[in-house]
């Protein structure tokens, strides 16, 4: 099978992603802050932020192991693999084959085990209370991601994004019935969930009641926490890309000329930006929930995917 | 070669493993060296005899007479793809397990004086030469006798290690569930036997042949109840978090890797071969059955497992899961086999699913039992809440159990990944195939696996964690050291194992083509899921056989090594910055172990979200001094109970006892009492056997 995006192509995608990771956090960043009537940081700042942490030195628990120095490497690298299985400019299978949507899932399950871990390795309550939250809501989002992947790779016949995406096509958009209303309502519910953002997770905030994901974060610093940062800004817009190739699967599948790849990248943007403001939109409306309600919030999302996926196959 | 004289020369190396311990019983040292030395070699002659019968191309059956024991039965043995690949399995584990053994004996109980040892090893022997005979075995009577010896060599390792009543009572209760079993398989075995007139495998395969649809499925069910005692599989399950642990380390590692796949080869013996109707799908109730107490045993085990805080405890749960997750892929293949002509691909790979996770569970369980053996051998300390810290003290331990913990939450690139991506894809296909309440059955389990997933995921942050980083919590950890080199070789061993698995796993699959077609007919494993190469795993997943779903672990794998070697520039940062050393940030109080976040806080969470089926129970006594804003001391206990014990176990332990009460009353102590009441049961059981056959 010859696909129809090269090997080049695809690790060009990957970089793409990385490298517009923290202009997605900064977009949605100033989003709310406009929402809250503040002037807010400029877009760019989580690039100078990361620029910053990458020019300093670092502080490292004196009871960490040798290994707490690799968490960040590896936690970036599971990430920005999990960005090469996105299809961005282009739909279709790639030319070899990588990973599907399962893989892709299990590489962020891997980033997530791992700061998990590292978490731990300082030995100090906060970074253990981040982790034991982490890893209460993980294993409840992940069925429920799971099913909304699920009920439409049946439809394509495929959990390959690229293949899923191409196969559908662009005017498949018209043609939305009940399951994939269902399924996108999930998908919904989950995003915050999966972005680590309110009403599930608050990224801006470093108090204990509160913080899931950056309580973990709290022992690394410099380089480390730069590398933990930008992992964190690709998660994003790598669950932003998984959501639009499950459900807005618009871009060119196929040929090489320029016009269809900036066609296929402006509608990626276009796709990107409009989830970010959903995001925005829920992080400046809701207050977050206390950790014992997630559970009822992601039931919600199950119920949605469950329903979807047996109007599907019934 | 000619391997021919394999079955031999394995059997040969286990015998004159045991023999020779009973031997040199004078010496422990001695025994533990030589008794080792032959395991080792019969695994290593296991590895060569079963990788020359899968490898080989004409998938033809071994078939090896044994000496006449009894005058009414020729025994026989009979390897064909499914033995040779189980064979492989049990070897691939007895190597490590006869690599680190020796050197664990030696330092977990340097106390035990040299009779114990030799019985120990002894037992080892006869415990790895009866599984093998199991999975070679050509005639139900060697079936059942190595099946005994399996259970009662692992029986008197399980008591081995220690004096206590602990011990002592996991051993009992192992007993009972195992003979439980066997009773059950006595049944099916002899149904069977007096249907065909002779023992051997053939013969039986022939008169299940005429079985009635009825029959077929009550033997079934009896050899699934069989099996499934011995594989731990709820609500079967509670002697295996009792017996697994209490015996040695990488005796765990034999019990938990190997031993419960033994009894998930004789479903497959059973449900795919002996019972088989020689021409239509299975009946609709086996895979049913299996699919389901594979999810239920997954999700519970993983469930159970999450609020363990022995490590070896928490290990044993997890095998449950495991038995769970391979029971789908088998439920799947049975469901979709021979049902109609496009989805024939689809079972094949169910049940290569099913193999491949045999395996796998088989390296990183192993792995990871060795693991906590090496940790419990330094420390003594099976309590992961008095660890922590030893990621500095045993780094080659820690960097290996963290390889295990990886694979065995079936996060990529490891092995655990591809099995349970496998399943996944079979879930989807089935879903999309078997329309109806029966789909949304396979998609209900699927979802069920995804939660398994995690799970696993969080409780392996909890006991990698909680063991391995932080501070240590007792002067035991604190004073830990690493274990001796041969130790960890046993490790490396298995963890070499979990690795090239999941980053060729397509190479693997050659091996399962023997198991797969002769098991269910048609093309093998390799040709179904390796169809575009060695690099890439594909499924076709629409009925009409499309390109369905591609993934290359390898490509993945390399992507991922590139990006990290990347990351780690990136790490070093943009110019040379100095890195210093300072305490971890505890409010502006000294820090000190007490701040670590213990096993128990971590999973809480979770027993709260899944309190239904924890039933969870705390008990907090505070004591105060003099008012009561200040606290001068706290006592917490908290314990969770397994729904399965207390809501069948518990119960018919009391009518049992009831009942037993009431036949008190009636005893009388006076001998010729209870030769009444035999006689009067044998006056009975011949009037019934009269009816019946009058």
């Amino acid at each position: 099978m010859t696909g129809d995006r090269p090997l080049a192509l695809v690790l060009a995608e990957m970089v793409l992603l990385v490298l517009l990771g923290p202009l997605v956090t900064g977009a949605i960043q100033k989003m709310k802050a406009r929402l809250q009537c503040r002037q807010g940081a400029a877009v760019l700042q989580p690039y100078r932020d990361l620029v910053k942490l990458f020019r300093k030195g670092t502080v490292q628990a004196d009871t960490a192991s040798g290994f707490f120095w690799l968490v960040p490497v590896l936690v970036l690298a599971a990430t920005v693999a999990a960005g090469a299985l996105v299809p961005v400019v282009r739909m279709g299978p790639p030319a070899f084959p990588l990973g599907d949507a399962l893989m892709l899932l299990g590489l962020l399950s891997l980033a997530r085990f791992l700061t998990a871990v590292g978490a731990l390795d300082a030995g100090g309550a906060f970074g253990g209370m981040g982790a034991s939250r982490e890893m209460t809501v993980a294993p409840l989002v992940e069925p429920v991601l799971m099913m909304v992947v699920f009920s439409t790779a049946v439809v394509a016949g495929t959990t390959e994004l690229g293949a899923l995406a191409g196969r559908r096509g662009t005017s498949w958009l018209l043609m939305w019935n009940a399951a994939d209303f269902l399924g996108f309502a999930a998908m919904l519910v989950l995003l915050p969930a999966e972005t680590g953002r309110i009403p599930v997770d608050n990224p801006d905030t470093h108090l204990e009641l509160t913080m899931l994901h950056e309580g973990m974060l709290l022992e690394h610093s410099g380089p480390g926490l730069g590398c933990m940062l930008l992992a964190s800004h690709t998660r994003q817009i790598v669950t932003l890309g998984l959501v639009s190739a499950l459900f807005f699967p618009a871009g060119p599948a196929g040929g090489t000329e320029t016009a269809g790849l900036l066609l296929g990248a402006s509608a990626f943007a276009a796709k990107i930006f409009v989830l970010a403001v959903y995001l925005a939109l829920v992080e400046s409306s809701y207050a977050k929930l206390r950790l014992f309600r997630v559970p009822q919030y992601l039931g919600v999302g199950f119920v949605c995917a469950l329903v979807a996926l047996a109007l599907r196959i019934l | 070669m000619d391997l021919g004289s394999g079955p031999n020369l394995i059997a040969a190396c286990y015998g004159a493993g045991a023999l020779s311990c009973l031997l040199a019983r004078w010496s422990g040292r001695l025994a533990l060296g030589v008794g080792h030395l032959a395991a080792l070699a019969g695994a290593v002659a296991g590895l060569v005899v079963s990788l020359g019968l899968l490898l080989s191309p004409s998938g033809r059956t071994l078939i090896q007479p044994l000496p006449v024991l009894f005058p009414f039965a020729r025994l026989s043995l009979a390897i064909d793809g499914l033995s040779a690949y189980f064979l492989l399995v049990i070897s691939l584990v007895a190597v490590a397990a006869a690599v680190y053994g020796p050197a664990y004996l030696r330092t977990h109980s340097p106390g035990a004086g040299p009779a114990r040892q030799a019985a120990q090893v002894f037992a080892l022997n006869v415990f790895l030469g009866s599984m093998a005979l199991v999975c070679c075995a050509g005639d139900a009577l060697t079936f059942l006798l190595s099946w005994e010896g399996m259970t009662l060599a692992s029986y008197v390792l399980v008591v081995s290690d220690d004096r206590d009543g602990e011990h002592a009572r996991a051993g009992l209760l192992y007993m009972v569930m195992a003979h439980g079993g066997t009773a059950l398989l006595l049944v099916a075995f002899l149904a069977l036997t007096e249907q065909a007139g002779a023992f051997d495998f053939a013969a039986l395969r022939i008169a299940a042949g005429g079985l009635d649809d009825a029959t077929r499925t009550t033997l079934f069910f009896l050899a699934l109840g069989g099996f499934a005692a011995k594989a731990g599989v709820v609500p079967l399950h509670v002697w295996l978090p009792r017996a697994h642990p209490a015996a040695p380390s990488h005796v765990s590692a034999l019990m938990s890797g190997v031993m419960l796949k033994v009894a998930i080869y004789g479903m497959l013996r059973f449900g795919f071969d002996l019972l088989a109707p020689v021409a239509g799908p299975l009946p609709g109730s086996w895979g049913w059955t299996v699919l389901f107490v594979g999810t239920t045993s997954a999700v519970l085990g993983v469930l159970y497992a999450l609020q363990q805080h022995d490590l070896k405890r928490l290990l044993a749960f997890h095998s449950v899961e495991n038995i769970g997750i391979i029971l789908i892929g088998i439920g799947l293949a049975m469901m979709l086999w021979r049902r109609e002509a496009a989805s024939e691909s689809l079972a094949t790979v169910a049940l290569t699913a099913a193999l491949l996770h045999t395996v796998n569970h088989a390296a990183f369980k192993g792995l990871l039992f060795l693991g906590a053996g090496s940790v419990l051998c330094r420390t003594h300390i099976r309590n992961i809440e008095e660890l922590g810290g030893l990621a500095r003290r045993m780094p080659w331990t820690a960097g290996l159990f963290l390889l295990g913990a990886v694979a065995i939450s079936a996060l990529p690139p490891l092995n655990g990944f591809v099995s349970e991506w496998l399943t996944f894809q079979v879930l989807l296909g089935g879903a999309s195939r078997v329309h109806g309440p029966e789909g949304l059955g396979i998609v209900f389990s699927a979802a069920m696996l995804a939660l398994t997933g995690g799970l696993a995921a969080a409780c392996f942050v909890k006991a990698f964690g909680v063991t391995f980083l932080g501070r240590p919590r007792s002067p035991n950890a604190e004073h830990a050291t690493e274990v001796p080199p041969s130790m960890i070789a046993g490790m490396a061993w298995l963890g070499a194992v979990c690795v090239a698995l999941g980053v060729a796993p397509g190479y693997a699959m050659r091996l399962l083509d023997a198991p797969t077609t002769g098991l269910l007919g048609g093309a093998g494993a390799s040709a179904v899921v390796t169809a575009r190469g060695p690099l890439v795993l594909s499924t076709a997943l629409t009925p009409s056989g499309t390109e369905g779903t591609a993934i290359s672990m390898t490509i993945v794998a390399a992507l991922f090594l590139g990006v990290a070697a990347m990351a780690f520039v990136l790490r070093h940062g943009l110019r040379h910055s100095p890195m210093r050393t300072a305490p971890t940030w505890t409010c502006g109080m000294s820090p000190t172990a007490r701040f670590d976040y213990t096993a128990t806080a971590f999973a809480k969470p979770l027993r709260l979200v899944f309190e239904a089926l924890y039933h969870p129970r705390r008990e907090v006594i505070r004591e105060t001094a003099g008012t009561p804003y200040v606290v001068s001391r706290i006592h917490y206990s908290g314990e969770i109970v397994d729904l399965a014990e207390t809501q069948i176990y518990h119960r018919v332990e009391r009518e049992i006892s009831a009942i037993a009460q009431t036949i008190r009353a009636r005893s009388t102590g006076r001998i010729y009492g209870y030769i009444g009441f035999v006689l009067g049961t044998l006056f009975v059981a011949l009037l019934l056997l009269g009816l019946v056959y009058g």
